[in-house]
């Protein structure tokens, strides 16, 4: 059985190959194969490469509807900025294992929203502690989940999809359907401009504000909290064997239900980052169309989290999100219009499809990725 | 408070329910009971919903009423029954809701185009259903990958497909054909509506098969431990191929129900968030999401029990959205039954 199934997944890591042929040596494909297909990170820069020299050669015959040039490609960015920290939310979660997965950080989104939106705009919080509010809330709902997953036993799956279910409809309810504009939210859009890098204005082009107040101090908070501290090394712990990570004293509930209370406090801050961007608290802004939830699940295993726990890293989630957003940003130049969404659809499955399959090739034939 | 409603037929339930562990314990029980104790918590807590709703509102028990009520339950129930042996065998579905997009808009645009009668545009229907379901079958059971990573490809893949027919945004001027099916008059016998009536027969004939048929005990062999259950002679992957590409037919039906019980124009929209109504349905009736534990007539109960909430919200005159709310906390408590039975059990 395993030697029928072998032969179709292994043409499709070798199409790339030419690629990364020219720039290293061509004496060990047999290693340069394994590489690529048991380290997620050095098959991501491969693909991004791909999507990038495809995107640019297109752009240069003058195939695509606007030049995707670096400066697309940074304001392109401030579509990265949700999905990386709701992709990061999802690290956390379906790290720490049994089952980790959360469906609820869209629904978390669209409710502290609204609470961000009556404290910021209707009660006249000021930003600051409007946005502590959020982040607190947040957590708060995330905390929810923890405590029913964590403490009492509740498989993931089903525990989010209830808060699911709840949050959305109270984000709904709260305020009758109706979006909060006022001023100050209004006002709020600014901080989703783009600026230019200091010190570089014209060697780099304006990048979205958003990429500097959310997504590199969110990615470098989480980074240090993974890999540089004990409590990233006990999640990994639980994740790869909660029952051993108990018998040498970690406390395996805590642990747990800390990582889904730093999924809800980033979905919390990914609700000011939305309603920055909309310019409007809407009360369906994560749970519209597929919701928010489902592309950060998707870029999650895109980028080498392991959906049984124990596995993955920051850096796989960041490049599969650079991935996905300049590889719909060129689609949408390439496809203009309404069938261009319709491909991103394309794009995001068939890419998912491909990186599960091929991690379960990889982990038949080489055991285990990383 | 649900917990202490739940205790006594919880506490009656386990010592009939003991022989389930293991066939050699307790009183050589192999099968559950007919009706397991959240079946029947949900039995009365739909007529305690009924009855209370038929106070509150006298509209509620007409048959203007509970007649569209009982096929507003029907796509529901009817995913629900392929979704049951699906996460009997420790899998999935979330792509539900785009299989059913891709195979109304096919078959509204085929009798827009061609007329196309009852009797081929229900197997087409079913047919493009299974197709699509078989896609899902063969990726999880030969592709070895968890089966929500690849139904979450697949819900976009063929959401793309299904955005792809549709061309413009909708679907116009669809013919009455599946009637048959709808709320009106000719989708009714003495009162009945056929659609409920399908969905009842195919639901018997589910519960049958999975609790009276090698066959479907398989399906639970797989889901309680899949390598106990190859090495005892089970087709393991056939299997798990099989559930998919059910659930994948049984979608292709509902998306008859669908089209029958819409209006003459489709959105592309259709079938956007159904995948979640049904796991739910599913996991309020009592199938356990980790496999190998569950029942069909848990699935249907379910189903019904989420159409009455929202039924019953929207008559009341509170927001529609409320009823998700409801839906929210009925998992929670038919989850938390769950976990607290397993407990009560493994302690005695």
């Amino acid at each position: 059985m395993t030697t029928s199934t072998t032969p179709p997944p292994a043409p499709a890591p070798e199409k790339p190959q030419p690629g990364a042929a020219t720039d290293r040596p061509e004496s060990l494909p047999g290693r340069l194969l394994r590489v690529l297909l048991t380290q997620r990170i050095a098959l991501l820069v491969l693909l991004l490469a791909v999507v990038l020299i495809t995107m640019t050669t297109l752009s240069g015959n003058n195939y695509l509807s606007a030049p995707y040039d670096s400066g697309y490609l940074a304001a392109t960015l401030i579509n990265a900025v949700p999905l990386v920290l709701l992709g990061l939310a999802e690290l956390l979660v379906i790290t720490s294992g049994r089952g980790g997965i959360d469906l609820s950080v869209g629904a978390i989104v669209s409710l502290t929203g609204m609470v961000f939106g009556f404290a910021y705009g209707e009660w006249g919080w000021s930003l600051f502690p409007a946005l502590v509010l959020a982040v607190a809330f947040g957590a708060l709902c995330g905390a929810l989940n923890g405590v029913l997953v964590a403490y009492l036993g509740f498989p993931a799956l089903i525990t989010t999809l209830a808060t699911y279910y709840a949050f959305s409809s109270l984000a709904l309810v709260i305020n009758d359907q109706q979006p909060i504009n006022a001023e100050p939210i209004q006002e709020l859009y600014s901080t989703a401009r783009a600026v230019e890098v200091p010190f570089l204005p014209d060697a780099v082009p304006a990048v979205p504000l958003g990429v500097f107040t959310y997504l590199i101090p969110a990615i470098v908070v989480i980074w240090l909290v993974m890999a540089r501290t004990t409590y990233g090394r006990k999640l990994y712990a639980i994740g790869t064997n909660d029952v051993a990570a108990e018998w040498t004293g970690i406390n395996v509930r805590r642990t747990r239900f800390l990582a889904y209370v730093g999924a809800g406090a980033l979905s919390g801050l990914v609700a000011v980052y939305t309603v920055a961007q909309f310019a409007s608290a809407r009360p369906d802004a994560g749970v519209a169309g597929n919701g928010m939830a489902l592309p950060a699940i998707t870029i999650a295993v895109l980028g080498g989290v392991a959906i049984t726990g124990g596995i993955g890293r920051v850096a796989g989630v960041v490049l599969a999100t650079l991935l996905i957003v300049w590889l719909n940003a060129g689609i949408l130049l390439a496809v203009p219009g309404n069938a261009g969404t319709q491909f991103q659809l394309f794009a995001l499955g068939f890419v998912l499809v491909f990186a599960a399959l091929l991690n379960g090739f990889a982990n038949r034939r080489y055991g285990g990725t990383s | 408070m649900s917990n202490s409603t739940l205790t006594p037929p919880g506490g009656a339930g386990s010592t009939a329910v003991s022989g389930r562990d293991g066939p050699g314990r307790g009183r050589g029980r192999v099968l559950p009971p007919p009706v397991t104790s959240q079946e029947t918590v949900l039995i009365v807590v739909i007529a305690l919903l009924w009855l209370v709703l038929s106070l509150a509102t006298p509209a509620f028990f007409t048959a203007g009423s509970i007649v569209p009520l009982l096929v507003a339950t029907t796509p529901i129930a009817l995913i629900g029954i392929g979704m049951t042996i699906v996460i009997i065998t420790g899998g999935i579905d979330v792509s539900v809701g785009s299989i059913v997009m891709v195979a109304s808009v096919i078959t509204a645009q085929t009798m827009v185009d061609t007329g196309l009668p009852l009797v081929l545009a229900v197997p087409l229907s079913i047919a493009v259903g299974g197709v699509l379901g078989l896609v899902n079958g063969v990726l999880i059971a030969y592709g070895r990958v968890h089966a929500i990573i690849i139904t979450f490809g697949t819900l976009n893949l063929f959401r793309f497909v299904g955005l792809q027919i549709f061309g413009s945004s909708t679907v116009e001027g669809i013919p009455r054909t599946l009637n048959f099916f709808g709320r009106g008059d000719a989708g009714r016998t003495l009162g009945i509506p056929h659609a409920f009536l399908i969905t009842i027969v195919i639901a018997a004939l589910a519960w049958y098969y999975l609790r009276h048929t090698a066959g479907g005990r398989h399906f639970y062999a797989v889901g309680g431990d899949a390598n106990a259950a190859r090495l005892a002679g089970v087709a393991v992957r056939a299997r798990v191929l099989s559930a998919y590409v059910v659930t994948g037919l049984l979608a292709g039906l509902a998306a008859c129900f669908v089209l029958a019980q819409g209006t003459s124009s489709l959105a592309a929209n259709v079938g956007s968030g159904l995948e979640l109504a049904v796991i739910a349905a599913v996991v309020i009736g009592g199938t356990s999401i980790t496999g190998g534990r569950g029942s069909v007539l848990g699935t249907v109960l379910g189903a019904l029990l989420v159409q009455t909430v929202a039924t019953g919200v929207t008559q009341l005159g509170w927001p529609t959205q409320l009823s998700s709310l409801f839906v929210g906390v009925f998992i929670i408590v038919a989850v938390g039954a769950d976990l607290l039975r397993r407990r009560t059990r493994s302690d005695s």
